[in-house]
């Protein structure tokens, strides 16, 4: 078995596709944000409550839904994970963080990667996978930045 | 077997780049032969000029070798009139042409149209489109689990308010091949057009008008070993008049003035602006190389590995196929158990075997089978044997590498 592949489904991303974070619904949550991958039909539904309406409101309540790849399923589940119990705003650097990093962009990242993010290195061998692991955390990045910057 | 894989093989540059390449998504856009690319480069390089324009040599021959494609295509599909042939950039754009340029016209409030519940959806939403805007119905005929058509209600699908039934010769998921003459001779029996999408046909099986007596046939030159961006819309002489162009511009007139335009007559004038010429005379190489090729012995070498494989398959308990149907050209998706088809696919390609994963271009048609996204394999005359023992390994590893 090649190591490359070895790397992309590393030991946490396929633990966290067998037992992702909080993987349920909660219908009635104050924000629904749909995940959807209309090329290759992932669907992930991430849930929040309650409604962040500033930088510092706290996102205490997050769970998901859905149907994906190990990939988008596990960066979903980390993503859970990571941002439960953060402000909106260092949220969002976590998004932008992770972004980059997937991306493999050569201006990150002031602050160390956790575990669970460097879990996805072996996605830049496998550029057609990118999708996958950045499906939730952009639609994540776009619902925080219309909480922190509303006029823009 | 006369037939001999390998050596249609070596016509495909793709596999002397790419040796260990196994090439099996050729339902999204089939390999091209040296003959295509070369004949395309050889039009550049020799022979590039505008058509229907230019009073010079280099001119008129591209028009000459333009307008000869025009009759291959229409001796493709057994007509004699050359006429009959539009070329557009693809299937895709060629059914556009026929739901915006001709059915939305004639399309009223409590009409209807008829069409299979396994389009692709460039075979749907051009349908719904025009549908909700003129508050017309969509109508369904259903497929069955086993991928075959339900055709029990077709007789009171079509109506007196049905304006079309669009649907194609071959699913691209399911492969399931329909009985399309039966249910052209059914629709005309009401007086109700057809538009037969010939896209995973076109090239591979015969769609000869004799017996497919379809109103309008549409398929992309991509799809049957020709180039990207080429496509063809046959219309029956009946229609031809009636249909709107898309696109105005140049090549399509015969007089301009300020106030007004006096049209060509089809097909020219659904052909305005520079066509892709080069993609025409491809499209015609293509036809040469399938016109080459001993049609029967291909059929019969799709066909066994299409077979041979749906054997194999049987044995790995992970892998369920979608769908069984009754006839089945060379196209066969399946789902492995507890492994999205992304991760199947992601591992096949670790091993050199290019799948296709996701729903393709049909998300009602799985959302009716109960699934969300198949992993699909689709055979060409250049797969082999090995191609599929490669694959199965593939497939018994990828449940090891999972568990």
């Amino acid at each position: 078995m090649s190591n490359n592949l070895r790397k992309l489904y590393s030991d946490t991303i396929k633990a966290h596709n067998e037992s992702p974070v909080n993987f349920e619904k909660r219908p009635g949550s104050a924000a629904l944000l749909k995940a959807y991958n209309p090329i290759c039909g992932d669907r992930f539904e991430v849930f929040i409550n309650p409604m962040p309406d500033n930088k510092q409101s706290m996102l205490k309540e997050l769970s998901f839904h859905g149907f994906g790849c190990a990939i988008s399923k596990a960066s979903t589940s980390v993503m859970v994970k990571s941002l439960i119990g953060k402000s909106t705003e260092d949220a969002q650097k976590l998004c932008d963080q992770f972004l980059k990093f997937v991306r493999n962009d050569p201006t990150v990242i002031e602050s160390p990667l956790s575990d669970d993010f460097v879990a996805f290195s072996g996605v830049h061998d496998f550029p057609e996978r990118l999708d996958c692991a950045t499906l939730a955390w952009k639609e994540m990045k776009t619902f925080l930045t219309s909480v922190t910057e509303p006029n823009n | 077997m006369s037939f001999n894989p390998r050596s249609i093989k070596a016509l495909f540059p793709i596999f002397s780049h790419h040796p260990e390449l196994v090439y099996l998504d050729n339902a999204a856009t089939s390999q091209k032969p040296a003959s295509v690319i070369q004949a395309m480069t050889a039009f550049y390089e020799k022979e590039n000029a505008n058509i229907h324009r230019g009073l010079y040599s280099l001119s008129t021959n591209a028009t000459g070798h333009y307008e000869e494609v025009r009759k291959k295509v229409a001796s493709l599909i057994g007509s004699t009139d050359s006429d009959s042939i539009v070329f557009t950039k693809g299937a895709t754009e060629s059914i556009s042409i026929v739901a915006r340029g001709f059915i939305r016209s004639h399309l009223n409030t409590g009409d209807n149209i008829v069409i299979s519940g396994m389009e692709h959806h460039a075979n749907l939403i051009p349908w719904q489109q025009i549908c909700k805007e003129k508050g017309a119905f969509l109508k369904i005929i259903p497929v069955d689990a086993s991928g075959n058509l339900d055709l029990s209600n077709l007789d009171s699908l079509l109506n007196t308010r049905t304006r079309l039934l669009a649907m194609t010769h071959i699913s691209n998921v399911l492969g399931t091949i329909n009985p399309i003459e039966e249910i052209i001779s059914r629709a005309h029996v009401k007086n109700i057009p057809v538009l037969m999408d010939a896209a995973q046909s076109a090239g591979h099986y015969p769609i000869d008008i004799n017996p497919f007596d379809a109103d309008f046939i549409v398929f992309s030159a991509h799809k049957m070993f020709g180039p990207l961006g080429t496509g063809v819309l046959y219309s029956k002489k009946s229609y031809r008049n009636q249909i709107e162009p898309l696109h105005y511009g140049g090549g399509a007139i015969k007089n301009v003035e300020y106030a007004n335009t006096e049209f060509l007559d089809y097909p020219h004038n659904l052909e305005a602006g520079t066509p892709n010429i080069s993609g025409v005379i491809g499209l015609g190489a293509a036809i040469d190389f399938i016109e080459s090729l001993d049609k029967k012995a291909t059929v019969d070498h799709t066909n066994e590995l299409t077979i041979y494989f749906k054997e194999k398959v049987k044995s790995l308990t992970h892998i369920t196929l979608l769908g069984n149907p009754q006839k089945s050209g060379s196209i066969v998706s399946f789902q492995a158990k507890d492994i999205h088809p992304h991760d199947v696919a992601s591992f096949l390609a670790n091993a050199d075997i290019a799948v296709r994963a996701g729903h393709h271009c049909a998300q009602p048609l799985l959302e009716s089978m109960g699934v969300p996204a198949v992993v699909r394999i689709s055979f060409a005359i250049y797969n082999t044997k090995e191609d599929l023992e490669r694959t199965i390994e593939a497939l018994v590893d990828v449940k090891k590498f999972w568990s």
